[in-house]
């Protein structure tokens, strides 16, 4: 592969890790506030978010970008390429970590959250001083494996015309007529980000281990 | 000591969970500085008592005072329009709580778990909260476990952790609910010492217990509850030496 080839893809690369960066950040606390108010059970606002996390859960991921494109202009929202994969791959896994923080709010035990009320803390302080610091660790390895399909998602972008890693490896194999080092290069990438990832929540997990005096598992 | 108001007032507390009556019509003054123990059979309605008496059951009815100025609601009777939820939140600081099973955060140390709503309820500076908080616990005996985590410690010392949580509030009172129900035998007596030394020291505390000795050792008023209401009000003497109704008799026969 000459230089201008590999370089095309690390531009992907590039956009790809911008992309699921910006989109794990947005997500991540959405889906959080998703499962709060949920979790309220406030009579209309449940019912709409219900079908916001059914709707996403059930369109598959091109659609769902395409839709955000295509579709929501209609309804006055104009987006650039890269706003709208951004808006999509956020949508998409903001649905999916509610349900995985909705699972750590309801299994967290009722009597620490008495005991914190008791003791004179109000709805904010129960959560940011005892709830939070718990199911974000109790989480942390569900969500990262939602992060990680984000990441994989990414390629569906493509349909939009956002040039990612998957799509610069095609057009350099298709200009070169050989696929193979470009998709070798793609999937090299892929591998490293994806162990980045798992590798953070391996570290994250050992220290507080270490710091609780647990045995790592 | 000055005759003071009751630290805790009860007035015509009534609960219901859907229809069925659990507290029928309680009254009770705890004195400051004095033990009361709350004893009865199970489903007698003790805890659901307690419970109440810091608003973590909002009572169907009734009024529970602290030193004089009602919780839960603005006012006084049934009209009283509910405390907001900060406001109710602030008033239940000065009422700290033991529970059953501990109730321990576990993601804090045992020093943090002491610290923590005096800190970030209260407001103190951290530094002079923790050097109170290590005093706590070298008190009962757990000076060296300060930095240690709580599933590290056996059930009588979470106990006497959650102790020291509830002490270092310096709370009007303690309330109690089944403090040792929880644990080993072995560990009863470790956590029961530590309530007792703190009775000598003259806090106010409510204690809900199965455990007959220690009622009678440390309390000073016995409250006798059955099927919802209070059965007996008296000295440990006169509960046990002279029980006023049938049903207290058997109670103390049985056990």
């Amino acid at each position: 592969m000459t230089w201008p080839a590999i370089r095309t893809i690390l531009d992907g690369a590039l956009v790809t890790a911008a992309l699921s960066a910006i989109s794990i950040l947005l997500s991540l606390p959405m889906g959080l506030l998703l499962a709060l108010l949920r979790w309220r059970r406030i009579p209309v606002i449940e019912g709409l978010l219900a079908a916001f996390v059914t709707i996403v859960r059930a369109t598959p991921f091109v659609t769902l970008v395409l839709f955000v494109y295509f579709v929501m202009p209609a309804i006055g929202l104009e987006l650039d390429p890269v706003p709208a994969a951004i808006l999509a791959l956020t949508a998409n896994t903001a649905a999916f970590s509610s349900e995985i923080w909705r699972a750590a709010l309801q299994a967290f035990p009722r009597d620490q959250r008495e005991a914190a009320i008791a003791f004179g803390m109000t709805d904010t302080k129960v959560f940011t001083r005892i709830v939070f610091p718990q199911i974000w660790r109790a989480s942390l390895g569900p969500l990262v494996s939602e992060v990680t399909i984000l990441l994989k998602c990414t390629p569906a972008v493509a349909v939009i015309g956002v040039v990612e890693i998957t799509r610069a490896a095609s057009r350099v194999g298709a200009e070169t007529y050989e696929p193979l080092p470009p998709f070798l290069l793609a999937t090299l990438i892929y591998t490293v980000l994806i162990a980045v990832l798992v590798r953070s929540q391996r570290v994250i997990e050992r220290r507080l281990a270490r710091r609780m005096g647990l045995t790592p598992l | 000591m000055a005759e003071l108001e009751p630290a805790i007032s009860a007035r015509g507390v009534c609960k219901d969970f859907g229809g069925f009556e659990v507290l029928r019509d309680i009254d009770l003054d705890v004195a400051t500085g004095t033990t009361t123990c709350i004893l009865g059979p199970s489903g007698s309605g003790k805890s659901t008592f307690l419970r109440c008496l810091n608003w973590l059951e909002e009572p169907s009815a009734g009024d529970i005072l602290i030193q004089g100025k009602p919780i839960g609601r603005t006012g006084l009777g049934r009209d009283a329009k509910r405390m907001a939820r900060n406001e109710l939140a602030a008033a239940r600081t000065s009422i700290a709580m033991v529970f059953q099973h501990f109730a321990l955060w576990p993601h804090l140390t045992v020093l943090g778990n002491v610290a923590e709503a005096p800190v970030h309820v209260l407001g103190r500076p951290r530094h002079e909260v923790e050097a109170e908080g290590r005093a706590i616990l070298a008190r009962v005996g757990l000076a060296e476990k300060a930095d240690a985590y709580p599933h590290t410690l056996s059930g009588g010392q979470k106990q006497r952790v959650a102790i020291s949580r509830a002490l270092a509030m310096k709370p009007k009172v303690i309330l109690f609910d089944e403090p040792t129900s929880a644990l080993d035998p072995e560990m009863v007596g470790e956590v029961l010492a530590v309530i007792r030394g703190l009775a000598q020291d003259g806090l106010t505390m409510v204690v809900v217990t199965h455990e007959m000795a220690f009622a009678r050792k440390v309390a000073d008023t016995i409250v006798f509850m059955d099927a919802g209401r209070v059965r007996e009000v008296a000295t440990p003497h006169d509960f046990f030496a002279n029980p006023q109704s049938e049903r207290t008799k058997r109670f103390i026969a049985r056990s």
